[in-house]
């Protein structure tokens, strides 16, 4: 589960925020936005008034970026809502350790290994074709302090 | 038999169980029971048995259905006298029992297919004798008998009426049509007349219509209504078209009465319609037969025909009829329910008779219909507010679309005759919209509530009122002098009022929050303002040349004002009103509003005003005093109403501004010297629209509706096309584009849209203001290299690279097609050649890539038709290596996506689908193909069928590849893609949904031409031949959806083009499949696939393309004959 204190973490490789705001009414669908503390992709966005010559608000319907879960909120248009920083890395599969662990290289050629093994279908397809002995590159998807696995795809773009 | 009974009551108890009480098993085999008993062959004396015997309700019905279907499937096996003795059993069986409804109807319908089937061989022998006896039954028997009988004539139209789409599939339509009109020839007439004889003797009557006979009386009603709502087609028109009109009929509009010659002894006879309106009366209390006699009074208004094309008996009948009708109304109070129906009769009366005619008809008939509508426009106010229902709406739509017609009409009232009740309507309405004391609107009116209303769902405010507000604006000017009058005064006083207002609150004397007053205030001047924009100007659609209303014109020139003293007026340099023209009156008026407007929001924000502005006393505020309003004015302003200011504003500038009088066949001078293309005026009044525009972007972005109007008042201005446009040279206008070069800070759409008014402003522009205009777009392309060429890569900077690329977007279209705009395609170029390299560098963000590959396919059709061919090479470059890189980053990638977001997941591909597609849509020649053919192979295999799951992306892959066939890429591509592509089409024919299913066979008819010129033993002939089995399945087992038949037929005929023994092997493939499971229906089969390849040559060729249609349509209704087990 989230916690509010995420939308501050504080990220170790910049010290900066891990969120910036915006104006609600420059959001865009598809862009992100952190709702009920969670960071969150747009996936509706609409208006509503107080009373005929009220003020806009945007009504924002959001899905975690990590978990899938579905948020909303309200907010008048011309206030600021929290952005979450969204990073999506490639990093190379070099290894999966027993307890389920990765390492990982990132395109400087340093090695982590604090990423778990992701659930689901795509956890299974990137055992087997890791078992296969396929060059797997995986994407990293990470915000608000929490980094994890998204998407896998066998490794064409490195002999560029 | 009784075995079988006892069976099937066993499974209906079973299946109609509550769950906790037997197995899904146990409900499984209960159903196959059913299965298996709704295929049961010959199961008449079966049905009798059960129809008899069962009390089981849900095996009654079953038996009932059997009996239908069974009929159909097997008609030409049976002899006439099994079939006549079933139907007067089931009659028998109908009048002695006590029947529910759900087992009479399914009885009384399989007992009129029996009639209407029976009736292609006998001519209507059997129908005419079973009617008679019906007649019978109704004038004599037991009132429980005589409604079924006048439900069996029902049953009986009902099976008629339809032909395109007529339930009982085993007949084609040629024979359905002419069933329908052999029966009406024959029929219609004549329960016409014996129905209303009934009708007569009932109201003659006297007695008061209650229980049984209420219920009789309506039958007879629906009956008499079924006869004049019927589809009278004209047996010249192509299916096609009969197939919509019946697709109307089934709606709720009933088509006109049309009748033929045979009618006139009956329908032209006064007493008749007479009639009608006393059944009316005799009824009008009961709203369930008042409903069905009003249709036929509405029906009857509608009488055209050759029955009437007589302009004397027709002139006579509307005669009789208004009479009877009038006399009606000064009887009447008509009940809220009756509204709908009496609107649609005036609305019928004057679209079915000449103007000249409704002219003149007694001025009872001009009276009642005004004083109708303004009743009518006060309950649909009331009725707005309560939000519960739409009659008072519908009703004053129909009575608005007969004033239209009225006020159009220049043969019909003169103006003089109108003028009066014009006035009546324009007041009502005006006075339904205000607030008391100057009208009656209702406190309890939504736009004081604080709940929160309207989402983006609902429509606009000023377009969910258009249709009304131009029918008042069009009533409105039939009386200009009254209503310029009024108009100008509610102005000028709603004006005052706001000014005092804001000045008590600046003094502190109100509260910021203005409070109700404020708001009503506000509500006031919406209205105001939306109805004074309908009568100056009309609103259409961009693109057209909007022209002044020729009575404002008129009146302008009537009033003959004093040009100096108007202009004056005008620009705020006098203030005395004495010999100003009337409209330019109103629009200083207006004006002034807007200034009011704009320097209460600017009065929030800074403390430097512009002096034009005509608020002295806000401007001299002090500097601390502004920054305590800062939270007060500019918030406490309504969105609303500046939406509508800026709305109105732009429909007026459409067509005031720049006026080109040699259009017209009058102009007045005052209105050619304030806004013709030569005059002083023009420039002031765009640059005042531009800084009100400007004003309105600055302070109110955050306000969708108010934003969008702003920004659609901006590019309606640079979009006046001619040269003595000054908006490019207006230094507010140029004041917009340093500001947003300097950074705006507007959300993306508006920026984007601001981008295109820049550019279309450009067009024309010249010199230096030219430069000064793409120094805007080339301040963007500098930013977007400043973007692109940053180390950081931060969720801001990728926010700020998807804005600029939306924003060029924005300059993409509005570089017009016209007049000199290489400089602007260079700048897009360099821009483009950027793509690859954005599309690389963010590939893991679709927020960066989505906008980048949209950018590029909206240039496919500017850069393709360049006339610099480097523009065109270059351009195509650019999209192989976006493909390429795409495809590097993507191919063989599996993420993890949540169900919800899959839609959206897979919008970059879609994005990249329309590039190929926007490239194959520009007429393809061999370099442009090239890139086609490589987007394709590339992105084909990324296309899973997973992912043509997804309906929008299935769409638009389809669509692709119907594009390019077009284009005549797909038989260029090596044979495993080409394989590719027939398993996608394999795919795409089985989805469920008809635009995919039709674009498939599309798809296949394309390739299926270009593969006849290979050869049948082509590889890619072979492997498109592949398709044709399945697709026949699909059609034989109505696997397909029904509106993709006819592309279904197009696709089997172009496949057997290619191969002609293909539809002869896979016939004889089906008859042996047939032979072993069902050899009874073996010789019906072979004699359909006859009837298909029926003197038909497959050459390809048109003639036998159609003929083959035809044979196609006939080998469907015969093949779904018998093998439908619905």
């Amino acid at each position: 589960m989230g916690d509010i204190e995420d939308t501050h973490f504080e990220t170790g490789d910049s010290g900066a925020s891990a969120t910036f705001p915006m104006q609600c009414s420059a959001l865009r669908k598809n862009g992100f936005v952190m709702l009920k503390g969670r960071p969150c992709k747009i996936v509706e966005m609409s208006t509503s008034k107080t009373g005929k010559h009220g003020h806009a608000k945007v009504h924002l319907v959001g899905i975690d970026i990590f978990n899938g879960k579905k948020y909303e909120d309200i907010c008048p248009s011309t206030h600021n809502m929290d952005v979450p920083h969204v990073k999506r890395e490639d990093y190379q599969l070099t290894d999966i350790s027993d307890d389920g662990y990765l390492t990982l290289m990132a395109d400087n050629g340093d090695l982590r290994e604090d990423l778990k093994y992701p659930d689901g279908d795509l956890g299974s397809q990137l055992r087997s074709d890791f078992d296969a002995g396929k060059e797997l590159l995986c994407t990293v998807l990470k915000s608000c302090g929490e980094e994890c696995v998204i998407a896998v795809k066998a490794n064409t773009a490195l002999d560029k | 038999m009784d075995n079988s009974i006892q069976t099937l009551e066993a499974a209906a108890q079973m299946l109609m169980a509550p769950p906790n009480l037997v197995s899904s098993e146990q409900r499984h085999q209960a159903e196959s029971v059913f299965m298996e008993f709704r295929s049961t062959k010959n199961p008449y004396q079966l049905c009798r048995e059960i129809l008899e015997k069962s009390s089981s309700d849900y095996v009654l019905f079953e038996a009932a259905g059997l009996l239908k279907t069974a009929l159909i499937r097997e008609w030409s096996l049976l002899t006439e006298s099994d079939i006549s003795s079933l139907r007067e059993y089931l009659l028998n069986y109908l009048m002695r029992k006590e029947t529910p409804p759900f087992l009479r109807e399914k009885l009384l319908q399989t007992i009129a297919i029996i009639i209407k089937r029976g009736s292609i061989d006998d001519g209507g022998r059997e129908r005419k004798a079973l009617l008679g006896e019906l007649e019978k039954i109704i004038l004599s028997s037991p009132i429980g008998q005589q409604k079924l009988a006048c439900s069996l004539i029902l049953a009986i139209m009902q099976e008629y009426a339809i032909t395109v789409k007529s339930a009982d599939v085993g007949l084609i339509w040629e024979i359905h049509f002419r069933l329908k009109k052999s029966f009406e020839a024959m029929d219609l007439k004549r329960i016409f007349r014996f129905t209303v004889g009934v009708l007569e003797q009932i109201v003659r009557s006297g007695h008061r219509p209650e229980g049984e006979q209420a219920l009789l009386t309506k039958q007879l009603l629906t009956i008499v209504e079924t006869v004049l709502c019927w589809g009278q087609v004209s047996p010249l028109l192509p299916k096609r078209l009969i197939g919509v009109f019946e697709a109307v009929y089934e709606s709720d509009t009933a088509p006109a009465l049309r009748l033929s010659l045979n009618w006139r002894d009956t329908i032209l006879q006064p007493e008749v319609i007479a009639l009608f309106f006393d059944i009316h009366m005799y009824v009008r209390s009961n709203p369930d037969l008042a409903n069905p006699s009003l249709t036929c009074l509405v029906q009857l208004a509608s009488l055209s025909g050759i029955v009437v094309s007589d302009a004397n008996l027709k002139k006579q009948y509307l005669e009789n009829y208004v009479n009877s009708f009038l006399n009606m109304m000064s009887n009447i109070q008509p009940f809220d329910r009756e509204m709908l129906g009496i609107s649609d009769i005036y609305r019928r009366l004057i679209q079915f008779f000449s103007p000249s005619m409704v002219a003149a008809l007694p001025p009872a008939f001009l009276q009642n219909l005004t004083s109708l509508t303004c009743h009518c426009i006060r309950g649909s106010v009331m009725e707005e507010v309560a939000n519960d229902d739409t009659v008072w709406r519908e009703s004053l739509n129909k009575f608005l679309h007969t004033w239209s017609s009225l006020v159009h009409d220049t043969e019909g009232y003169s103006t003089e005759a109108l003028q009066n009740p014009c006035i009546e309507v324009f007041n009502t309405y005006l006075q339904s919209r205000l607030a008391p004391p100057d009208g009656t609107r209702g406190t309890e009116n939504s736009e004081a509530s604080c709940d929160d209303i309207k989402d983006d769902i609902e429509e606009d405010e000023r377009k969910q009122h258009s249709n009304v507000l131009l029918t008042i604006g069009a009533v409105a000017r039939k009386a200009p002098a009254h209503c310029c009058h009024v108009l100008f005064t509610l102005l000028q006083d709603r004006s005052k009022r706001l000014e005092s207002q804001l000045q008590l609150m600046h003094m502190g004397k109100l509260p910021v929050s203005g409070g109700e007053q404020l708001v009503s205030l506000f509500e006031d001047l919406h209205w105001i303002l939306m109805i004074t924009g309908h009568f100056i100007a009309i609103d259409c659609t961009e693109g057209e040349t909007v022209m002044i209303p020729p009575e404002i014109i008129h009146y302008s020139l009537v009033e003959n004002c004093n040009i100096d003293a108007s202009l004056k007026y005008l620009v705020g340099e006098s203030t005395s009103t004495e010999n100003v023209d009337p409209i330019i009156k109103i629009l200083g008026e207006i004006l002034r509003v807007s200034a009011w407007e704009c320097a209460a929001q600017e009065a929030g924000l800074s403390s430097v005003f512009s002096p034009e502005l005509i608020l002295g006393e806000i401007l001299r505020v002090s500097a601390w005093e502004c920054a305590a309003l800062e939270a007060g004015l500019s918030s406490v302003f309504s969105p609303e109403l500046s939406a509508t200011m800026s709305w109105l504003l732009k429909i007026w500038a459409n067509s005031y501004l720049m006026l080109q009088p040699n259009l017209y066949s009058e102009m007045s001078a005052v209105l050619e010297c304030a806004w013709g293309r030569q005059s002083m005026g023009v420039a002031w009044g765009v640059s005042r629209l531009v800084a009100r525009a400007g004003s309105c972007l600055r302070h109110l972005s955050a306000q969708p509706a108010a934003a969008t109007q702003a920004m659609q008042l901006l590019t309606t201005l640079a979009s006046i096309q001619c040269k003595q446009n000054p908006i490019a040279s207006c230094e507010e206008f140029l004041a917009l584009v340093a500001w947003e070069a300097a950074g705006s800070n507007l959300p993306g759409e508006q920026r984007k849209e601001l981008h295109r008014a820049f550019a279309i402003a450009a067009t024309y522009a010249e010199g230096d203001v030219r430069n000064r205009l793409i120094q805007g777009t080339v301040a963007l392309k500098e930013k977007l290299m400043n973007i692109i060429n940053m180390d950081s890569d931060t969720e801001p900077v990728r926010n700020m690279l998807a804005d600029t690329l939306d924003c060029f977007i924005g300059v993409t279209e509005g570089v017009h097609e016209v007049g000199t705009m290489d400089e602007q395609l260079a700048i897009l170029l360099s821009v483009l050649q950027c793509v690859p390299r954005i599309v690389y560098r963010y590939h893991n963000y679709s927020g960066v890539v989505l906008p980048a590959l949209a950018l590029l396919a909206k240039n496919a059709k500017r850069m393709l038709h360049s006339t610099l061919h480097t523009n065109k090479t270059e351009y195509l470059e650019v999209c192989n290596t976006t493909f390429e890189v795409y495809v590097r980053w993507n191919s063989g990638k599996i993420s993890s996506i949540p169900q919800d977001a899959e839609e959206e997941a897979y919008e970059d591909i879609c994005a990249l689908m329309e590039v190929i597609c926007s490239i194959a849509r520009c007429g393809v020649d061999a370099q442009a193909g090239g890139s086609c053919a490589t987007g394709v192979r590339l992105v084909l295999p990324l296309i899973t069928t997973q992912l043509l799951a997804l309906p929008r992306l299935a769409h638009i892959a389809y669509r692709m590849l119907r594009d390019l066939v077009a284009a005549d890429q797909i038989t260029n591509l090596p044979i495993e893609d080409f394989n590719m592509v027939v398993n996608a089409l394999r795919v795409g024919l089985t989805a469920v949904s008809c635009d995919v299913s039709t674009l498939c066979c599309d798809t296949i008819v394309g390739l299926s031409t270009k593969a006849r010129t290979l050869g049948d033993d082509n590889p890619y002939a072979i492997s498109l031949l592949t398709l044709a089995e399945l697709l026949l399945m699909l059609i034989i087992k109505m696997e397909i959806p029904p509106d993709s038949i006819p592309a279904a037929g197009a696709a089997i005929y172009a496949l057997t083009c290619v191969k002609p023994a293909l539809l002869e092997g896979l016939a004889r493939q089906l008859i042996e499949a047939f032979a072993v499971n069902d050899p009874a229906n073996v010789p019906r089969l072979e004699e359909a696939f006859g009837i298909l390849t029926n003197g038909v040559l497959f050459d390809g060729l048109r003639p036998h393309k159609i003929r083959f249609q035809d044979n196609f349509d006939k080998f469907l209704a015969s093949v779904h004959g018998f093998l439908i087990v619905k």
